[in-house]
């Protein structure tokens, strides 16, 4: 069989990638600028809506904050649409009742926006001091009430999580603690298992993929992805309630994970 | 038991429960930098040498002087040395 038939893989494979690299062309001239407004847009409308949300409804600022970066995640989603392929699965309704301690595996810059595919809005995400140190994010994820772990320790993260929850707040961490360079999932911390085994709050697994197709680490030349975010069974932690049970709730869910995800892959 | 068997012990205990590189467990290996363990850790570690030697040492003051495997290692040794003799000093 002649090498360009195109029902050979490997030609196949190659005739994708020419696509793909084309189509990234018009991808990164469009989307760049697009995301640029619609975050000028936000930050211009922001103080607008968050006195009405304040005035008006009476929400905490934190819980408006959250919202509102939320509702910018899907204008985010709905711009990379023509380009990427989002796919949500395992959100039922019915089964999904926050708040949670959200853990999900890490593979690009983009996860933290592919979070506005989540059903629900109040989420604090828990990072490191870094974030916290970019001027044109900071002050944003400031006013969220976004958990800085390295700068608080153990007992502060104990103390501002437990309050997050108990205000109705869920509460997402990136166990690897940083983005993963070749897909496979790396050693999980275990600080959101502990928080989890000492509030009582129950673990909800995410699984993402595509996610680092559409911008490898390293790179800021975007590609077309299909980007899919699952959510596994919920994990009460009192299933594990023995000495260092949180090693073995975080090795648990490591393991969910890494198996859902070698299945999302394949299909 | 011997002070391989007792550096052995620990390696292997670490390294499962903090899925460390084996590799990359040398003494002078500093725990923070070198082998990406975090505060929490730092305590787990501690329930973990309490369970795998039975000996109790979350109160002793020496535990945050250690900064490196090495220093467990030694940490231990003389723990296990120490409680050996007030064993033998009871006999």
């Amino acid at each position: 069989m002649p090498s360009s038939n195109i029902s050979d893989p490997h030609h196949r494979k190659r005739h994708l990638g020419v696509w793909r690299l084309l189509y990234s062309i018009p991808m990164n001239l469009i989307i760049y600028p697009l995301v640029s407004l619609w975050t000028l847009s936000g930050i211009i409308v922001f103080p607008i809506v968050f006195l009405f949300w304040k005035v008006a409804l009476r929400w905490e600022n934190a819980r408006i904050m959250r919202l509102f970066i939320w509702f910018y995640g899907r204008g985010w989603l709905v711009i990379m649409s023509p380009f990427v392929q989002f796919r949500r699965m395992g959100f039922v309704k019915r089964t999904i009742e926050p708040p949670y301690i959200i853990v999900i595996n890490h593979l690009s810059f983009f996860d933290f926006w592919c979070m506005a595919l989540l059903p629900f809005s109040n989420v604090v995400v828990a990072v490191r001091s870094w974030p916290f140190r970019m001027p044109w994010f900071a002050p944003f994820m400031r006013l969220a009430g976004y958990l800085d772990v390295e700068s608080l320790g153990w007992a502060g993260s104990l103390v501002s999580g437990s309050e997050i929850m108990k205000k109705g707040g869920s509460i997402l961490f990136f166990p690897e603690g940083h983005r993963s360079r070749d897909g496979k999932l790396q050693r999980f911390y275990s600080g959101p298992f502990k928080l989890s085994e000492e509030t009582g709050t129950k673990i909800l697994p995410l699984c993402i993929t595509g996610s680092d197709m559409l911008l490898p680490p390293g790179s800021w030349w975007m590609m077309p992805a299909k980007i899919s975010l699952k959510a596994l069974t919920p994990i009460d932690p009192k299933d594990f309630h023995r000495t260092l049970g949180h090693i073995t709730l975080q090795k648990h869910t490591k393991a969910m994970i890494a198996q859902n995800l070698a299945g999302m892959r394949k299909a | 038991m011997i002070d391989e068997k007792v550096i052995e012990i620990i390696n292997t205990s670490l390294a499962n429960e903090f899925e460390l590189d084996i590799e990359k467990m040398v003494p002078d290996a500093l725990l923070y930098e070198d082998l990406g363990l975090d505060s929490l850790d730092r305590v787990d570690t501690v329930i973990l040498l309490e369970q795998a030697f039975k000996f109790k040492i979350r109160e002793e003051e020496e535990i945050r002087q250690i900064r490196t495997l090495g220093d467990i290692h030694t940490f231990v040794i003389n723990k296990i040395q120490s409680l050996r003799e007030t064993e033998g000093a009871i006999q």
